[in-house]
């Protein structure tokens, strides 16, 4: 457990900031990655940013970055919701591409399917129009300790 | 495959430029043959974090492997095509050091009419001592559909 991580989540849970937190992570603020809380549930939104085009011709975001996005959001869904708040470790993460994420606002949420001790199971789906559109779906296991 | 590592080079290098998000992450192309492309990623500052261990978050290695894999598909197939990722899964092995650079060497396995196949592996030292390990699928488009103007900036004048 870090000191650091657990001040950091608990400030960002008592005055709805969570942007300290996110910039924890330099590739989350590179991308630019934002979240807001609704009740329990967290959205996160990647908006439309020009550096994180991979196809110049659609435009299209880069798949990549897709993906990293969603991990990202598995990674703060986690941290926000443990009552000690410890940095998830990636093991592994799949992820299948529905649509061509279009140079817009894309938006995430994380389902812990199963938070155990040692390890969580995530899945994570994105969407930029709908949510029942998705542009992408993953999964992903992290270790807590 | 008609064409020499120097040509799939040059089009793996211009595939790198043509992607704004590359660019930022400034990836650079050490060397492509046949099927195969090894993708650098320097020792960068902007990617470290002194509060806690967070260099090199796992999303980094997924960009750049989404982007060797899809290097690898434009070096297995002798007229450009735009294939998009179906699926990617990689998993991750062990943590980079932040102060060496990461290589993702990708390859091409396999060719059908309809469907890319690769898988890449990421390193540091070599490739015996993977940092990750990843395959992914890419769609093959319709004969034609790829946007000419950007098939020409691939090719360039090869």
């Amino acid at each position: 457990m870090s000191p650091v991580l657990n001040q950091l989540v608990s400030q960002a849970h008592a005055d709805g900031e969570y942007q300290p937190l996110i910039d924890l992570i330099p590739y989350a603020s590179i991308i630019g990655v934002e979240c807001q809380r609704y009740g329990e549930e967290i959205v996160f939104r990647l908006p439309a940013n020009p550096d994180n085009i991979g196809n110049p011709i659609l435009p299209a975001l880069h798949g990549g970055v897709i993906a990293s996005f969603m991990e990202l959001t598995a990674v703060f869904q986690l941290m926000l919701q443990l009552n000690t708040p410890v940095l998830p470790k990636i093991v592994d993460f799949s992820v299948d591409y529905m649509r061509a994420g279009l140079d817009k606002d894309t938006f995430a949420t994380c389902e812990v399917q199963r938070q155990g001790r040692r390890v969580s199971n995530c899945s994570v789906i994105a969407w930029q129009d709908r949510k029942r559109q998705p542009i992408a779906s993953a999964r992903a296991h992290f270790l807590m300790d | 495959m008609t064409l020499t590592d120097m040509q799939l080079q040059g089009r793996c290098q211009r595939f790198l430029e043509a992607q704004p998000h590359m660019r930022k992450l400034g990836l650079k192309v050490v060397s492509a043959c046949p099927g195969v492309v090894v993708i650098e990623l320097p020792v960068q500052a902007e990617l470290f974090s002194c509060d806690v261990n967070t260099y090199l978050h796992g999303g980094v290695l997924t960009t750049m492997v989404d982007h060797a894999s899809s290097a690898a598909t434009l070096c297995a197939v002798e007229d450009y095509e735009l294939c998009p990722t179906l699926d990617l899964r990689i998993d991750h092995m062990s943590r980079p050091a932040q102060d060496k650079p990461l290589f993702v060497e990708a390859e091409c396995y396999r060719v059908t009419r309809k469907v890319l196949f690769t898988r890449a592996t990421v390193y540091q030292l070599t490739t015996e001592q993977p940092i990750a390990y990843a395959i992914s699928t890419f769609m093959r488009p319709d004969p034609g559909a790829t946007d000419p103007a950007f098939k020409a900036i691939i090719e360039g004048d090869d």
